[in-house]
Formats: C-alpha cells, sequence, structure tokens
C-alpha cells in the first residue's frame, strides 16, 4: 500500500514540477521579449528616460500644485516669464530675461531662451516694475501667451478660495498691506507684451524678480472654471502648457508619462522623446532598478549604497548638488510649561542657558556621525546659512570641536554636578530628558545613538523617543517637546525670521523659544538692503549670534546625492533643481527627436 | 437558512454604521492635522487655515458628523484630502482592480499549494517528506513578508535579472498588443504572487496537514481501503472532502483580503492597490479616504464571516442555521 502510495505522489510530483517549470521558462521568455520588445529592435526605454519618485504629483498646477513630483512636472510643462540660475561662485540667485540679466555671471551655460520675458525695467523708487514679454510664445493650442494670462493667473493665486500655497508671493503687491491684493492697481496689462507690477513698499530688485515670476496658466482655457470648483477640475489632470514636454499619460500613483512638445519653441521640444515618471514608494526596490538599469534617475541615495551602486551591472553615478538641508537637535531655551500655562516666559530649566547649550553641542561628537554615515557627503554647520551661499556664510566660524572634557567643565561652572548616580545635577534636579525625532529617518536613528552615548559619558540622562511624522510634527508646532531632532532645508533667498524671531505668537517655527531683540534687528536691517551684497555684514553678525547662543545644537549639512544611470548625458545638476537642464539632457543610445 | 441570513444581513447594518461612526471621531481625535502639509516656512499661514475652511474641518465635530452622515446616506463618501479632491469612490474604483486581480491570483494559488502540501505531508506523515514540508512551511509561514519580498527582488530582480523588481507593466508596454500586455502584465505579478502565496499556503497547509490526519485515522476511510478502493478515490473522495471543511472557513476570513490589499507587497512592488491607499490615507489624514476604507473593509470582515458560515452549513450537513 505504502508503495502504491508513493508512486501516486511521486508522479504527482513530477507534473507539478513539469507544470512549474513550463510555467518559469513560459514568464521567462514572455519577460525577455517583453522587456526588450525584441532583442534586436529598438526598445520603448531608448527612447524614454525613467524617473523615479517617492510619491506622485498632486494637482498639475502650478498654482495649487504642492508635491515635489508635481514641481518637477510643471516646471516642464509650463512656461515661465523668467528663467532663473544658481551662481555657484557667489550663491546668489540669478534672474534672466532674454534680453537682460540681474546680474552678469561668467560661465553661465544655460542661456535664457526659455524665458516669455524679453526684458524689464524696475523704477527708481522700487515699486513698479514693467516686463516686456515676447511675442513669438504660445500655447501648447495655438494661443498666444499674452500679459493678461499673468494677471489672470496671479488672481488665481491671490484667491483664497484656491488657498494657493504660494499666495505668500503676492504679499508685496497693492493692497496686500490692508489684506487683499487690489488687482486694478497691483498688475496690469496696458496691451499683449506689457505687464506691470505694482508693490506697496520699496521691494529689492531681486525679490521682484522672484515674486513675479510665478508659473502662469493660460487664460482662455481656465476662465469657466469657478474658484470653488478649481481644486476639482478635470483640467488639473488634463493641463495645457508651452513648455519643452507635454503630458502623454498619467496613471494615477504609477505613472505619469511626458512627451517631447514638438511645437515649443520656450527653448525648444525636449531632447528626449519620452519621461516616464514612476513611482516607487520602497527605497531598496529603487535602488535595485537604477542597479538593473531599469530606472535611471533615483533621488537621496543613502551613502552606504554608493559602493553597491559602482559594481551595478550598468554604470551608475552619483551626484550631487550644494547643501541646503542639515540636521539639529532643538533644545526648549524657554520654560515651556510655564509659557504654554501662562504666556510668561522664563529660561529652560535645563537648556535655559547659552553656556549649557554651548556645552552640549561640544559634549556632542558630530565628527564620528558624519564620519559613520554621511562621509564626504556632510560638512558640520554652525548656522544656519548654508556654505553654498559663499555671500552671506561666515567662513570665519569655526565649528565647536568635540570636547567631553570642556563640557564637563562649563556645566560644572553653571551648576551642574555629578549626584550619587553619575547622573548631573542642580537643586536637585537631574539633567534628564527625552530626545524626540520623527520615525522613518536613519540617519537620525543612527546619530541618535551617538548623542545618547556621548550625553551618558559627561553625566546627562538622555532617552530616545520616535514618534510618528504627523504627531512629531504636531507636538513641535505646540512647543510640548524639550529637546528632539530634526531638520531644515532652506530656501535660496535668506529670510529666517519664522524660525528665530522674538515675537513667539508670529513666528510659528521658533520651537526652541530663542529671543534676540539684536537677531531680530539684523534680520530686519539686512531685508531693507536694496542689494543682498549690502546685507552680508548684517547676516555675517548673524550667524556669529547663532553659533555664540546654540539656541539648537547645528549638527550638520547634508549633501543630498542622486543616483544617475551612465547613459544619461549633458546633465547639469544645481542647487536650485535636479532636473534644472532636463530638457537638454540626451539618452546614449540616443533617439533624439530629428530636427 | 434564508431567515437566518437576513437577520444577519439587518444586524449588520448598525454595526458598520456604528464601526464608521467610531472611527469618524478616532481619526478626528488623534493627533494630526491634514493641512499640516501647508504649514511650513515660506507658506502663508492663511493657506492652513483656508485649506481646512475647504475640508469643512473649521466646523464643530458634531455638526461635521450630522453633515458627513447626511452624505453617506445618499451615498456619497466625499472627496479625498490627499489625492487632489478626487471623489474618494474614484480612488478606491482606481486601487481596487489590482488589489483584487493580485488577492484572487494569490488565493487560487494559496489554497491549490497550501492543499496539494498538507495532504502529502498527512498521507506521507513522519516521512522525510513530511518533516521537510514541516519545516519548510514553518520556515515560510514565520518570515516576514516585506523581507522575503526584498529577497526575492534582490534574487530574481538584481542577482538573476529574470523578473522586473516593480510596477504592473514594462515602460512602453501599450505597444506590444492586448496579448503580450496582458503577458507583460502577468509578467510582473509573478515574484508578488509568489511571494504572497507562499507565505499564505504554508499556513493552508498546516491547517489542512492536521485536519487530514485526522480524517484519514476515521473509521470509514479504514472501511473504504477494506473495500478495495484505490488509494487516491480514498485519499481525494473520502478523505479530503471531510478535511477541507475548516479550510472553509479559512476562505471566508480571506474574503477582505481580497479586497483590502496586501500593504508590504504593494509598498514594495510598486502597486497602486487598496492596502497603499489606505496607509498613505492614514498618514496623510485623509479622514474621507480612511472612512471610506474603513467601510469597505468592515463590510467585507461581517460579510466574510457570514459566507463562511453559510458555506459550513451547505458542505457539512450536521450544522444548521
Amino acid at each position: 500500500m505504502n508503495e502504491l502510495r508513493g508512486r501516486l505522489f511521486s508522479e504527482g510530483y513530477r507534473v507539478s514540477v513539469r507544470i512549474l517549470a513550463f510555467c518559469f521558462l513560459l514568464f521567462s521568455v514572455i519577460g525577455c521579449g517583453g522587456r526588450r520588445g525584441g532583442a534586436s529592435g529598438p526598445s520603448a526605454m531608448d527612447s524614454t528616460l525613467v524617473i523615479t519618485s517617492l510619491g506622485d504629483a498632486d494637482y498639475l498646477n502650478p498654482v495649487i500644485g504642492a508635491t515635489v513630483t508635481s514641481s518637477n512636472i510643471f516646471g516642464l510643462i509650463y512656461p515661465s516669464l523668467l528663467q532663473s540660475s544658481f551662481d555657484t561662485s557667489t550663491g546668489l540667485l540669478n534672474y534672466m530675461a532674454l534680453e537682460k540679466q540681474l546680474r552678469e555671471v561668467s560661465g553661465a551655460s544655460k542661456k535664457p531662451e526659455a524665458a516669455l520675458a524679453r526684458s524689464w525695467t524696475f523704477s527708481p523708487d522700487h515699486r513698479t516694475l514693467t516686463y516686456r514679454l515676447r511675442s513669438d510664445a504660445f500655447w501648447d493650442d495655438g494661443m498666444p501667451i499674452v500679459a493678461d494670462d499673468f494677471r489672470f493667473s496671479y488672481m488665481l493665486y491671490a484667491n483664497p478660495v484656491i488657498a494657493s500655497p504660494r499666495q505668500q508671493y503676492l504679499a508685496e503687491l497693492a493692497g496686500a498691506e490692508t489684506g487683499a491684493v487690489d488687482f486694478q492697481r497691483a498688475i496690469t496689462a496696458p496691451n499683449d507684451s506689457t505687464l506691470v507690477f505694482r508693490f506697496h513698499k520699496p521691494v529689492p530688485e531681486y525679490l521682484a524678480l522672484f515674486h513675479t515670476s510665478l508659473t502662469p496658466l493660460p487664460a482662455h482655457f481656465w476662465k469657466d472654471v469657478k474658484p470653488e470648483e478649481f481644486r476639482q477640475s478635470r483640467l488639473n489632470q488634463n493641463p495645457l502648457g508651452a513648455g519643452p514636454y507635454r503630458l502623454k499619460s498619467w496613471k494615477q500613483q504609477q505613472e505619469l508619462v511626458l512627451e517631447s512638445s514638438s511645437r515649443s519653441n520656450l527653448p525648444k521640444p525636449g531632447n528626449i522623446p519620452l519621461i516616464s515618471f514612476r513611482v516607487v514608494p520602497d527605497y531598496t526596490v529603487r535602488l535595485a532598478q537604477l542597479q538593473t538599469g531599469a530606472v535611471d534617475v533615483v533621488e537621496n541615495i543613502k551613502p552606504q549604497d554608493f559602493e553597491g551602486l559602482h559594481r551595478a551591472a550598468v554604470p551608475v553615478e552619483i551626484k550631487t548638488v550644494g547643501l541646503r538641508v542639515y540636521d539639529y537637535i532643538g533644545w526648549s531655551n524657554i520654560d515651556r510649561d510655564l509659557y504654554l500655562k501662562s504666556g510668561r516666559i522664563s529660561p529652560h530649566p535645563l537648556f535655559g542657558s547659552a553656556k549649557v547649550r554651548r556645552a552640549l553641542t561640544m559634549a556632542i561628537d558630530r565628527q564620528s556621525i558624519l564620519d559613520g554615515y554621511l562621509k564626504e557627503y556632510g560638512e558640520l554647520s554652525s548656522s544656519d546659512i548654508s556654505p553654498s551661499l559663499k555671500w552671506a556664510y561666515n567662513s570665519t566660524i569655526v565649528p565647536y570641536a568635540f570636547n567631553a572634557r570642556k563640557a564637563s567643565d562649563m556645566l560644572r561652572e553653571e551648576g551642574w554636578v555629578p549626584g550619587p548616580d553619575g547622573i548631573l545635577q542642580k537643586d536637585g534636579r537631574k539633567f534628564s530628558f527625552s530626545l524626540y525625532t520623527n520615525a522613518g529617518n536613519e540617519r537620525r536613528n543612527y546619530a541618535s545613538v551617538i548623542i545618547q552615548q556621548n550625553l551618558r559619558a559627561i553625566g546627562i540622562l538622555c532617552r530616545l523617543e520616535v514618534q510618528e511624522s504627523n504627531v512629531f510634527f504636531e507636538n513641535l508646532q505646540s512647543r510640548r517637546l524639550d529637546a528632539w531632532m530634526a531638520g531644515w532645508s532652506i530656501g535660496l533667498e535668506i529670510d529666517p525670521m519664522d524660525v528665530w524671531g522674538s515675537d513667539l505668537e508670529k513666528c510659528r517655527f521658533n520651537f526652541t523659544g530663542y529671543r534676540n531683540p539684536r537677531l531680530d534687528r539684523l534680520c530686519m536691517l539686512a531685508k531693507e538692503k536694496m542689494d543682498p551684497l549690502q546685507a552680508r555684514p548684517y547676516w555675517m553678525e548673524y550667524q556669529e549670534l547663532l553659533h555664540r547662543d546654540q539656541p539648537v545644537t547645528f549638527l550638520y549639512w547634508i549633501r543630498e546625492t542622486q543616483g544617475f544611470s551612465g547613459r544619461i548625458q549633458g546633465e547639469e545638476l544645481n542647487i536650485s533643481g535636479v532636473f534644472y537642464n532636463i530638457d537638454d539632457w540626451t539618452l546614449r543610445p540616443s533617439a533624439t527627436l530629428a530636427p | 437558512m434564508l431567515t437566518y441570513i437576513f437577520k444577519r444581513l439587518l444586524i449588520a447594518v448598525p454595526l458598520i454604521f456604528g464601526v464608521l461612526t467610531l472611527t469618524f471621531f478616532i481619526i478626528r481625535l488623534a493627533p494630526g492635522d491634514p493641512a499640516a502639509f501647508f504649514i511650513q516656512p515660506g507658506v502663508s499661514p492663511n493657506v492652513a487655515m483656508q485649506i481646512r475652511e475647504q475640508y469643512g474641518l473649521n466646523e464643530a465635530l458634531p455638526v461635521q458628523y450630522l453633515k458627513w452622515l447626511m452624505n453617506v446616506l445618499q451615498g456619497d463618501f466625499g472627496r479625498s484630502f490627499s489625492r487632489a479632491q478626487q471623489p474618494v469612490i474614484e480612488v478606491i474604483a482606481g486601487a481596487l482592480p489590482i488589489t483584487v486581480t493580485i488577492a484572487v491570483l494569490t488565493l487560487i494559488a494559496n489554497f491549490v499549494l497550501g492543499i496539494i502540501i498538507g495532504v502529502v505531508s498527512a498521507v506521507r506523515q513522519n516521512t522525510f517528506l513530511d518533516r521537510f514540508m514541516t519545516v519548510g512551511a514553518l520556515f515560510f509561514y514565520s518570515m516576514p513578508e516585506f523581507w522575503f519580498a526584498l529577497m526575492m527582488i534582490i534574487l530574481f530582480a538584481l542577482k538573476i535579472p529574470i523578473f522586473p523588481a516593480s510596477g504592473l507593466n514594462e515602460i512602453g508596454a501599450e505597444g506590444f498588443g492586448p496579448f503580450g500586455f496582458a503577458m507583460d502584465r502577468l509578467w510582473h505579478l509573478v515574484l508578488p504572487v509568489t511571494v504572497l502565496s507562499i507565505n499564505g499556503a504554508a499556513g493552508i497547509a498546516r491547517y489542512v496537514r492536521g485536519s487530514m490526519l485526522e480524517v484519514i485515522r476515521q473509521d470509514y476511510i479504514r472501511t473504504a481501503r477494506a473495500k478495495g478502493l484505490p488509494e487516491r478515490v480514498v485519499i481525494m473522495r473520502h478523505a479530503l472532502r471531510n478535511a477541507l471543511l475548516p479550510v472553509i472557513t479559512l476562505m471566508g476570513s480571506s474574503l477582505p483580503f481580497i479586497f483590502s490589499g496586501a500593504l508590504f507587497i504593494e509598498v514594495i512592488f510598486a502597486f497602486p492597490g487598496m492596502g497603499r491607499v489606505t496607509v498613505e490615507a492614514i498618514f496623510a489624514r485623509d479622514y474621507p479616504l480612511i472612512i471610506a476604507n474603513t467601510f469597505i473593509s468592515g463590510t467585507l470582515i461581517v460579510f466574510g464571516n457570514l459566507l463562511a458560515d453559510v458555506l459550513y452549513a451547505v458542505v457539512d450537513p450536521r450544522i444548521k442555521l
């Protein structure tokens, strides 16, 4: 009987194994055939650049689009009034029209051929900016791009029902000082090629150019959409643009494909026929796909993966842009309980003294965090002005070196002495606190363990707490944390009042409660200067103040790293964007459009 | 039985509404703000306020609840906060076919593999094959799905690149023709379905083995063999039919899985299915989408259980409903 049973099942197995092997073979054959569209012919991949992203675009509409992917995409679809470039020798942004630019920059490679403005004039009182527009620019449906498109678009940006995240750009326009922009005065379009902006106060020219170069929408295409239906409109998924690319297809949360727009003269049809933005939420998978050549661009590669990428089957290059992101440990400078209960401000019992905060910075071995994790892709920081913004960066400040002994001495001078259990104490209070951070950030997890060890070594008890990002952010905002580790990504224009301003009600991002009237004054003086270079002395002193007071422990600047397939050619990375000159990129083997 | 089904359905209505009401209040009381994304330097503080106004979040909670209730009673689950204000029904309609495709393929593979392994293990109890399968099944059953998926990707997409690492179709798959497109889709589903079904089949195999072992010791099996029936008939017709009774309960409880999605697999293989929709909605505090998803999974759990009970009564004459 057993023999019979054995035969029965072993036959069954053989059949199953054969079926499995057949299926495997079938899929492999289909797979390999489908993958490249046949072994010899050109495949779709040859003419498609594949960019992976963590998340999908939300709206393909510059008035309301808010995700990074959306910004990358509407940068390719829509035209822009001016072109901007980042001058790496000074760290200043330059704005360019066809025939005029804000400042002369040596060695700028990208000519401003995509700009809609021919030129501009700025009134001597710094209150009126007049653009002269080109007349040979057209939307994809053949209608000309005219000054009224801008006026119409700015009215959308300003409309509270639409709730544009870019409405802050309109804050200097005439009427905004009373709460609502007066469009009769603020923006006028005397004819199709003249566009005039009027401000309620003198504005530096660079800021006027920056704030008036919001992306326009075609007025004729959008004019019938009611503001209350603006966010729900189907047009957000079928945009009409004028840039080097236009939307080909969009499968939400999967893939968005742009095709080169053959009619575009802003500046020209994109070189690569198709660009596919694929949503791949998992980092390991993005990395594996870059290694196999299934995708071409992966952003934010972790330093520990560089070696694997260098050994990949297809050539992969790691590229970096400037320093825009930093991590820090926030210390509540004020007694937040007292402040939340009564609005009164008194120093925090642990972190209230600048000397204690300096000691904490010295006690943390920031260099070993860099050596262990970021390696050459990080730099010690001493303030929130990036070394990439050379015009404002104070290079004379040397970041505090790791010195546990000196840190202990400074704490002793402040009255913190070791208790019987080895933990520092003062007036019966132990130096013990929780350091909060958000979940899912490997770099901060790595750093937090080193920080905990460093502090323990000088007798400070630091418990590590990880919170879900939404919860963490809400706690931070409502000033419910004593100590936390977070990061900021800085803008290319310096405007730090939101983060350090002494008015804690108004300055929503001053989570530490740091207050320094001199720093407020410096920020104000710097803002009043019509030429940013004249504000340099103020920013120098600003950085000295932050270095001295250490309202937070500035940890390190992070050089964001991008993985590029070796088949991409002609890419120029810039701090203002990874896809800064994507319309000039080509693929090898190249399948560019015929001229 | 019809009265029983009717009664159960009647009870299900207040039950599901209770679940939805609880979800409505719990998510609103949980920390986090749907407009939090707009609270950042350089963005006017008015934006978050305007967005909350648009979402109707500035109203008192009871007012919000009443408005929501009225809409839901008319079949309107509202518009998603985080997905460009798409109607949530559309968001779900987009994600559901993907999830159902994966889940149905997975369930078929699960049950077929699970039953085969379970039966073989039971019939050849205590042999090397049985031990090998038991250990193997436990090994895969205890393996975290996300890890297994990543290992499969590293092995079959990176080291031996024969399957794609993610996505539903190859670049330019539209040009392969309908058959090529379908085959390309199937090719993309091999790894995820394999991961899901190996993991699930291992669990089912354990059930089937246990229940099969019980059954083949029964007197009637001995009688069947004594009658001289071939072993195949004894196992397949006499033993298996009775041994599969507990598996039916498993089938019923698998119903919610078909529609609610497999989160890890969807994230790792970049499939925009229901699992991802739900979790992304939770992270973004997308209240309408969370509630609609709760509605779907709640309803399916209730129906799944009902289906399991009814099927049990259908296949086992001893059970009366």
